[in-house]
C-alpha cells in the first residue's frame, strides 16, 4: 500500500504549549507555603496569637515581633499566619461544596441535555437570579452562632449554580464535537464518556475556574468580616484583622498593611496561576 | 450483492416545535445491499447528515424504521443498542474535531476495544499496531503521539483505523474527504477501497461531490429537502437521470476539463426552507416542468428501469 | 499583450516571521494580468494564494511581515505604498472578494448600508445617491427584490445571497481588476455554477480583469483565460488554461489533474493519489519543493531549486528539471 503512505516526518502541528515560566512557579511556591504555614500553625514557633502583650502594643515590626503588634499587644505574624487558616479554608472549603456538587450537574445536565438539563437549569437560573452576596450575608446574620463550618456551606451552597453555569456552559461546547459522537458509537457507555472525553477537556477551564474562584471566595469571606459576619472575634482571620485595623488604623499602619498584603500576594498568586495554567492546557488555541 | 444489510423504512426527524419545527428527513427509505457503496448526494441542508445519524440513532428518528442485518435499531436500547451500533461505524466530515486532542492516538484507535473489553493487554497493543499500519501510520514512531499533532489526512486515517477495530459489516461515511485537499482526498478515497475489499465493507458513503460519490459508488441516492428523489446504479444515474434535479445537479458539477461543455442551464434560485417545504413535489419552486398535478400530488417512488427509482410525475426518461 | 497590462507582478514575495522561524508563504512570484482578462490561480491549501491576493491589494500587515518585489496596478505601485495611495487604488482600480462570505460582512448592519458606506466615503456620493446606487447593484448581482432585501442583515441571507452582496459592495466602485479568493468555497454545486456565471457576466458588462483563486481545478477549466500552478508558495507552471491543462510539463500539474475524480469517468476509477502531503513552509529545501512527492525526481531535483522556464510562444512557463514531454504525458 505504498502509494497511501503519507510523510509523516513533519508534523503540521509542533507541541507549542505556552511554557509556564519562572514566576509561575514562584507563585505556586508562595501558595505552598502559605498552605504549609496554615496547616502547621500549631507546630510551628509560633507566639500565641491570641496572647495579649501589653508591654508592646502597636510596636513596629522587630526581631521579636517580625510583623510588629496590634492595639492588644498580639503579634501580627502570628496572627496572619493562623488568619490564614480561616481564609484558606473558607476559600478552599466552599469551593469543594460549590464543585462537589456543580460540576457533576453541570457536566450531566450538558451531556444528557433534555428534559434533566431544563429542571436543573431553571432551578439553578432562579437561584442566580438573587444576589449571592445578599442571601449569604442575609442567612449569616440570622443563622447564629456563627462557625466556620457554617460559612463554608452557606458560600460554598451560594457557589454552586455559578460553578454549574460554568462547567455546563464548557461541557456543551465539547460534547458536540465529533469525537464524543465517536465514542458514543463505538458503544462507550455514557459514563465512559464522561471520564474519558469530557473531563479531560474540561478539566483546564474548571482547574483555572477553581483557582479564581477560590480567590473570589477568600475575598468575600474580608467583606464579610468587614460586616462583622466572619468568625467571631478574637479568632484571626485576614479579613477580621483588617477590618479591626480600621479604628487604629493613624496610629498603626503596620495593623492594616500586613494582612492586606497577605490577601493581595495570595490572591494575585491564584489568578495568575489560574490564568497560566488555562493558556498552557489550551491546545485548540493555534500558536504561531 | 443480493442480501440487504441496511434497510431503512420511512425515516423521518423532525427538530424543533411549532413555527421552528424542521422536518429535516422527511420519509426516507433506501437499502444498502451487502458488500456495496451507496452514495447518497445532496445539497447543503437537505438531510444528508441527518440521516446518517439517524441509522446510527445518535439522532432520535421522529419515526420510521432501521434494521441492520435483520435486527432493528430504531426500538434497541441501552446495552444492545451500543452493542447494535459496533457493527455499524460513522466517520465524519472534520476529521480534527472527530479525535479527542488529549488522548495519545493508539488509545484513540484501541477506545472500541476498551469499551467493550474484547482485547487486552499484548494482544490489544498488537491489534492497534495492526489496524494503525492498515491505514499507513507507523506505530511504533507515532503510536504515542497525541490527535493534535496530526493533520487532517492523517487524523482521517485514524478515525478510519479506530472505525474498524471492532470489525463493523457497515461503515457511514458523513462527507469524509470534503475538508481534504485533492492530493490528499485522493489517498484516503483509494485507502477507503482497499480497505472495503480487505474488511468486506458496506458502505453508506454521503457526500456534496458530485464526482467524489460516483467515483466511490455502485448506486448513488439523490436527496432534496429531506426526500430522496432518485436512486439507481451509480453509471446510469450519471448518465440519464431521470429527475430533473439530479440533472440540473450534474449540469452544475464542473469538470477538470477546459473542453468540457459549459452547460447554460442552471438552477435558478435556492432552495425553499425546510421550516415549509412546498406541497406536492418538494421541488416544484425550483423545476422548470411542474405543472399543476405537482402542486397537488406528492410524487411517489417508481421504477423506471430495474434498480432505478425516481419520484417525479414527470421523469426525464422513458419508465420502462 | 502588447498594451500595459493591468496587473504586474514582479518577483513578489511575503516572508512571515513566526516563532517557528521565517516562513516564506510567498516567494518569486511574477505575472501580469491584461485587461479583460481572467486568470486563475489554483493550489492546495496552503501554497499561498491568499496571502499573494492580499499583498496584491497591499492588504497584509506590515508587522512582522517581509514584502518584497514589486506589485504594479496599472502603473501604480501597491508594495510599500502609503495608507492614502492605497485607499486610492482600491475605490478606483481594485477591489477583493473574501474567502469567507460569513465574515466578509458586518453582522449587525444592514447590508445596503454597507455597500452605500463604501460609495459615500470613497467615491463621496450623498445619501440618497447612494442608496440608489446600492438597490441597482443590489439588482445587478441578481438578487430579488433588491429594494427590500437592501434593508436585511446578512444573517438573514443565504450563504449564496451573502455572497452576492459581497460582490455588489467589491463593485461598488467599479474597480478595474477584482480579486476573487474562493469566492464559491462552501457553496453547493448549483450555487457556486450561479456565482460564478454571475462573475463571467460582470466581466464582460464592466470591461474588468478577474483573477479567479481557488482550489479546485473544475471552477478554473472553463472559466479563465490563463491558469497558475502553485505549490508551496511559487508559482510552477503557467500559461494559457488549455496548454495547462492539455500540454502541462510540470509533475505536480499532472498528478493535481489525475488525482481528483471526474464524474466523466466510470464508477471505482482508481485516482492516482499523489504520496506525501504539501511541505512544511518552514522547513523547505534547497531542491524543488514537489521532489519529496515527485514520481520522476532526479538527484538534482533535491539539491537545486528548477528556475521557471522562459515563456514558449503561447507563454508556457513551468519550473520543473525533468519536465513532462508528449511521450510521458
Ligand atoms: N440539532 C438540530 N436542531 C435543529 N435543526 C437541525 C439540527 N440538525 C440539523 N438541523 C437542520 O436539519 C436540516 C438538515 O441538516 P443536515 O445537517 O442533515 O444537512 P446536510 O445535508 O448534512 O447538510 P450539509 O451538507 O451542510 O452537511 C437543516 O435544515 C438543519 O438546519
Ligand atoms: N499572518 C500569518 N502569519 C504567519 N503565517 C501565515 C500568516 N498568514 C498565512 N500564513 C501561512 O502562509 C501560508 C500560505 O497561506 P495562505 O492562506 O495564503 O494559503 P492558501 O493557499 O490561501 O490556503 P487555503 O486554500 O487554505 O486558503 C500558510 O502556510 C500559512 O500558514
Ligand atoms: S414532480 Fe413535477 S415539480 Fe417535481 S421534479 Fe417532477 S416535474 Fe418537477
Ligand atoms: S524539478 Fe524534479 S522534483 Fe520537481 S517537479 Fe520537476 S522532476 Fe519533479
Ligand atoms: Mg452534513
Ligand atoms: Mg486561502
Amino acid at each position: 500500500m505504498s502509494e497511501t503512505l503519507d510523510d509523516l516526518g513533519v508534523l503540521e502541528r509542533p507541541e507549542a504549549s505556552t511554557p509556564l515560566g519562572w514566576l509561575f512557579w514562584v507563585c505556586v511556591g508562595w501558595l505552598g507555603l502559605n498552605v504549609l504555614a496554615a496547616i502547621f500553625a500549631n507546630v510551628l514557633p509560633l507566639v500565641d496569637p491570641l496572647y495579649q502583650n501589653y508591654n508592646v502594643v502597636n510596636a513596629g515590626p522587630s526581631l521579636h515581633h517580625l510583623l510588629g503588634t496590634d492595639d492588644l499587644g498580639r503579634d501580627i505574624f502570628s496572627r496572619i499566619v493562623f488568619g490564614s487558616r480561616v481564609s484558606i479554608a473558607v476559600g478552599v472549603g466552599a469551593m469543594a461544596i460549590g464543585f462537589g456538587i456543580g460540576a457533576p450537574l453541570g457536566m450531566m445536565a450538558a451531556y444528557r441535555r433534555g428534559r434533566f438539563d431544563t429542571i436543573v437549569t431553571t432551578v439553578m437560573y432562579v437561584f442566580l437570579a438573587f444576589p449571592a452576596i445578599v442571601a449569604v450575608i442575609a442567612v449569616l446574620s440570622f443563622w447564629t452562632p456563627r462557625s466556620l463550618l457554617k460559612i463554608i456551606l452557606v458560600i460554598g451552597l451560594a457557589s454552586v449554580p455559578l460553578v454549574y453555569r460554568v462547567i455546563r456552559t464548557a461541557t456543551m461546547a465539547i460534547a458536540t464535537k465529533d469525537y464524543v459522537i465517536a465514542a458514543k458509537v463505538q458503544g462507550a457507555t455514557d459514563r465512559r464518556i464522561l471520564i474519558k472525553e469530557l473531563l479531560p477537556n474540561i478539566a483546564p477551564i474548571g482547574v483555572s475556574f477553581l483557582l479564581i474562584g477560590i480567590a473570589t471566595v477568600v475575598t468575600l469571606e474580608g467583606a464579610l468580616a468587614f460586616l462583622g459576619l466572619s468568625v467571631n472575634p478574637p479568632t484571626p482571620s485576614w479579613g477580621n484583622m483588617i477590618n479591626e485595623s480600621r479604628t487604629v488604623m493613624s496610629q498603626n499602619p503596620w495593623l492594616v498593611l500586613f494582612p492586606s498584603l497577605a490577601l493581595c500576594l495570595f490572591l494575585l498568586c491564584l489568578n495568575f496561576i489560574g490564568d497560566r495554567l488555562r493558556s498552557h492546557f489550551d491546545v485548540t488555541e493555534v500558536k504561531l | 450483492m443480493t442480501d440487504v444489510l441496511l434497510s431503512v423504512r420511512n425515516l423521518t426527524v423532525t427538530f424543533g416545535k411549532g413555527a421552528h419545527r424542521v422536518s429535516a428527513v422527511a420519509g426516507v427509505s433506501f437499502d444498502v445491499y451487502e458488500g456495496e457503496t451507496l452514495g447518497l448526494v445532496g445539497e447543503s441542508g437537505c438531510g444528508k447528515s441527518t440521516t446518517g445519524k439517524a441509522i446510527m440513532k445518535i439522532v432520535e428518528p421522529t419515526s420510521g424504521s432501521v434494521s441492520l442485518d435483520g435486527a432493528d435499531i430504531t426500538s434497541a436500547r441501552g446495552r444492545t443498542l451500543r452493542r447494535l451500533r459496533t457493527r455499524m461505524q460513522m466517520i465524519f466530515q472534520d476529521p480534527i474535531s472527530s479525535l479527542n486532542p488529549r488522548r495519545r492516538i493508539k488509545d484513540i484507535v484501541a477506545e472500541p476495544l476498551d469499551c467493550w473489553g474484547s482485547a487486552t493487554g499484548a494482544e490489544r497493543d498488537a491489534l492497534v499496531s495492526d489496524l494503525l499500519a492498515k491505514v499507513g501510520i507507523d506505530p511504533v514512531v507515532y503510536g504515542n503521539r497525541y490527535a493534535r499533532q496530526f493533520s487532517g489526512g492523517q487524523c482521517q486515517r485514524i478515525s478510519i483505523a479506530r472505525s474498524l477495530a471492532m470489525r463493523p459489516k457497515m461503515l457511514i461515511c458523513d462527507e469524509m474527504v470534503s475538508a481534504l485537499d485533492v492530493s490528499v482526498q485522493a489517498q484516503i478515497l483509494n485507502l477507503l477501497e482497499d480497505l472495503k475489499a480487505e474488511y468486506g465493507l458496506t458502505l453508506l458513503f454521503i457526500a456534496h461531490d458530485l464526482a467524489v460519490v460516483k467515483n466511490v459508488s455502485d448506486r448513488v441516492a439523490v436527496m432534496y429537502l429531506g426526500i430522496i428523489c432518485e436512486i439507481g446504479p451509480a453509471d446510469v444515474l450519471y448518465e440519464a437521470p431521470a429527475h430533473p434535479y439530479t440533472r440540473f445537479l450534474l449540469g452544475a458539477a464542473l469538470e477538470a476539463d477546459p473542453d468540457a461543455p459549459r452547460r447554460s442551464d442552471v438552477l435558478e434560485g435556492e432552495p425553499p426552507s425546510p421550516l415549509n417545504p412546498p406541497s406536492g413535489c418538494r421541488f416544484r419552486t425550483r423545476c422548470p416542468f411542474a405543472q399543476e398535478k405537482c402542486v397537488n400530488e406528492v410524487p411517489v417512488m417508481r421504477d423506471v428501469s430495474p434498480g432505478h427509482q425516481v419520484a417525479c410525475h414527470f421523469p426525464l426518461v422513458d419508465v420502462q | 499583450m502588447s498594451e500595459v497590462p493591468l496587473l504586474e507582478v514582479r518577483d513578489l514575495a511575503v516572508t512571515f516571521e513566526t516563532a517557528g522561524g521565517p516562513l516564506p508563504a510567498v516567494s518569486g512570484v511574477s505575472f501580469t494580468v491584461g485587461p479583460n482578462e481572467t486568470l486563475g490561480i489554483v493550489g492546495e491549501s496552503g501554497s499561498g494564494k491568499t496571502v499573494l491576493a492580499r499583498s496584491i491589494m497591499g492588504l497584509q500587515p506590515r508587522a512582522r511581515v517581509t514584502t518584497t518585489g514589486s506589485v504594479r496596478l496599472n502603473g501604480s505601485e501597491t508594495v510599500g505604498a502609503s495608507e492614502a495611495e492605497l485607499r486610492r487604488l482600491w475605490s478606483t482600480e481594485v477591489a477583493m472578494i473574501f474567502q469567507d462570505p460569513m465574515t466578509a460582512l458586518n453582522p449587525v448592519m444592514r447590508v445596503g448600508k454597507q455597500i452605500d458606506e463604501t460609495l459615500r466615503v470613497r467615491l463621496g456620493m450623498s445619501r440618497p445617491a447612494a442608496k440608489a446606487r446600492a438597490i441597482e447593484l443590489l439588482e445587478m448581482v441578481g438578487i430579488p427584490s433588491p429594494a427590500q432585501r437592501y434593508d436585511a442583515y446578512p444573517g438573514q441571507l443565504s450563504g449564496g445571497m451573502r455572497q452576492r452582496v459581497v460582490i455588489a459592495a467589491a463593485l461598488a466602485c467599479t474597480p478595474k481588476l477584482l480579486l476573487a479568493d474562493e469566492p464559491t468555497t462552501g457553496l453547493d454545486v448549483t450555487i457556486q455554477a450561479q456565482i460564478l456565471n454571475l462573475l463571467d457576466d460582470l466581466k464582460d458588462r464592466l470591461h474588468m480583469s478577474v483573477v479567479l483563486i481557488t482550489h479546485d481545478l473544475g471552477v478554473v477549466a472553463t472559466r479563465t483565460s490563463h491558469l497558475a500552478v502553485m505549490y508551496a508558495g511559487r508559482i510552477v507552471e503557467f500559461g494559457a488554461t488549455r496548454d495547462v491543462f492539455a500540454r502541462h510539463r510540470m509533475p505536480y500539474t499532472r498528478a493535481l489533474l489525475e488525482s481528483s475524480p471526474r464524474v466523466a469517468n466510470p464508477s471505482h476509477t482508481r485516482l492516482a493519489a499523489i504520496p506525501g502531503r504539501p511541505p512544511n513552509l518552514l522547513t523547505l529545501g534547497e531542491g524543488c519543493a514537489f521532489a519529496p512527492r515527485c514520481a520522476y525526481a532526479s538527484e538534482r531535483c533535491h539539491v537545486e531549486r528548477p528556475p521557471l522556464s522562459a515563456p514558449d510562444a503561447a507563454g508556457h512557463t513551468f519550473a520543473c528539471w525533468n519536465p513532462l514531454t508528449e511521450e510521458s504525458r
